[in-house]
């Protein structure tokens, strides 16, 4: 399947939707859903509300985030908000805050 | 996931089942085969490809529409719509290209820049004519009166008028030119030749 990649001098504000995995180099605002992976790389920043199945982030995001499948969060990444996931990784060196909720029904 | 990395290395991809609704600007070529809604500006060059829709006010440098495209579009550059392409809107662009089997309804304004680029080419040339041409308006009418006085007297006309005796020296001096021209039409004679126009009209 053709990969998304919104690349990194390209900005976003607005809603993004799909069946696909995206990968964010760029900057985007406002609201993300998708059914597949997200990828937020190490010049990504993510002003948005996110709701997918698996997000890796290694660039910047403010905003909540839900997935149906896991979060995590790679070293160096920079996350403010509220994550609910089945699974949620935590790296050594990343830096996050807010509230972590791993909700059991998922599992 | 290595791999993934490798692959989006390049520019900017919206795939065939996403959807973005809202503003969205950038430095770089974006490639839309899903869909693009509300306002699309670029500095580079937007591609819509067969699967893509946009539904948008596009300001790019160059767009090469091969999807559907709804709203207007403004580029720096060119427009391009292919085969494939769909449009509905007013394009705005010095260079519009429509291929054969695209299908469009809208207004196309392509300034005024490409007379403006096309013409520095032809005025030139005639600006660089203009002085010559103006130099030499006095000795054309010479050598056709002159050329219509020994057709009608004879030989025995100069020694008649004396006074007439410069003038016709002239025309006969100038009469050689006005043959020259038609001889050799390159490119260097081109002087000569307005010259010869200038005679006619």
């Amino acid at each position: 399947m053709a990969n998304t990649v919104i690349g990194s001098s390209i900005v976003i504000d607005g809603e993004i939707s799909g069946d696909e995995d995206l990968v964010i180099q760029g900057t985007v605002k406002g609201k993300i859903s998708l059914r597949e992976s997200l990828f937020v790389e190490g010049s990504g920043v993510v002003e948005a509300d996110i709701e997918t199945q698996n997000v890796e982030i290694a660039g910047r995001v403010t905003g909540n985030i839900q997935a149906t499948d896991k979060v995590e969060l790679k070293a160096d990444c920079r996350v403010v908000g509220d994550v609910k996931a089945p699974r949620i990784l935590i790296a050594d060196g990343a830096s996050f805050k807010g509230n972590v909720d791993m909700d059991v029904k998922e599992r | 996931m290595a791999a993934k990395d490798l692959v989006t290395s390049g520019n900017t991809v919206i795939g065939p089942s996403i959807l973005i609704n809202g503003k969205l600007t950038g430095d770089e070529d974006l490639t839309v085969r899903g869909r693009v809604e509300g306002e699309l500006s670029l500095t580079k060059t937007l591609i819509v490809e067969p699967s893509g829709v946009v539904k948008a006010n596009v300001t790019v440098k160059n767009a090469v529409v091969s999807g559907v495209v709804v709203g207007n579009i403004q580029a720096t550059e060119s427009v391009e719509l292919t085969q494939e392409g769909r449009m509905v809107g007013d394009i705005r662009a010095p260079r519009v290209i429509i291929i054969d089997g695209a299908s469009f309804r809208g207004r196309v304004d392509m300034g005024e820049l490409p007379p403006g680029r096309s013409l520095p080419e032809r005025t030139t040339p005639r600006a660089q004519l203009r002085p010559t041409v103006r130099s030499l308006p006095a000795p054309p009418p010479r050598p056709a009166a002159a050329a219509a006085r020994p057709g009608n007297t004879g030989a025995t006309v100069p020694a008649r008028k004396p006074g007439g005796m410069p003038g016709i020296v002239r025309a006969e001096t100038a009469r050689p030119a006005p043959p020259a021209p038609p001889a050799p039409p390159v490119v260097a004679a081109g002087a000569k030749k307005k010259v010869v126009l200038k005679k006619k009209k």
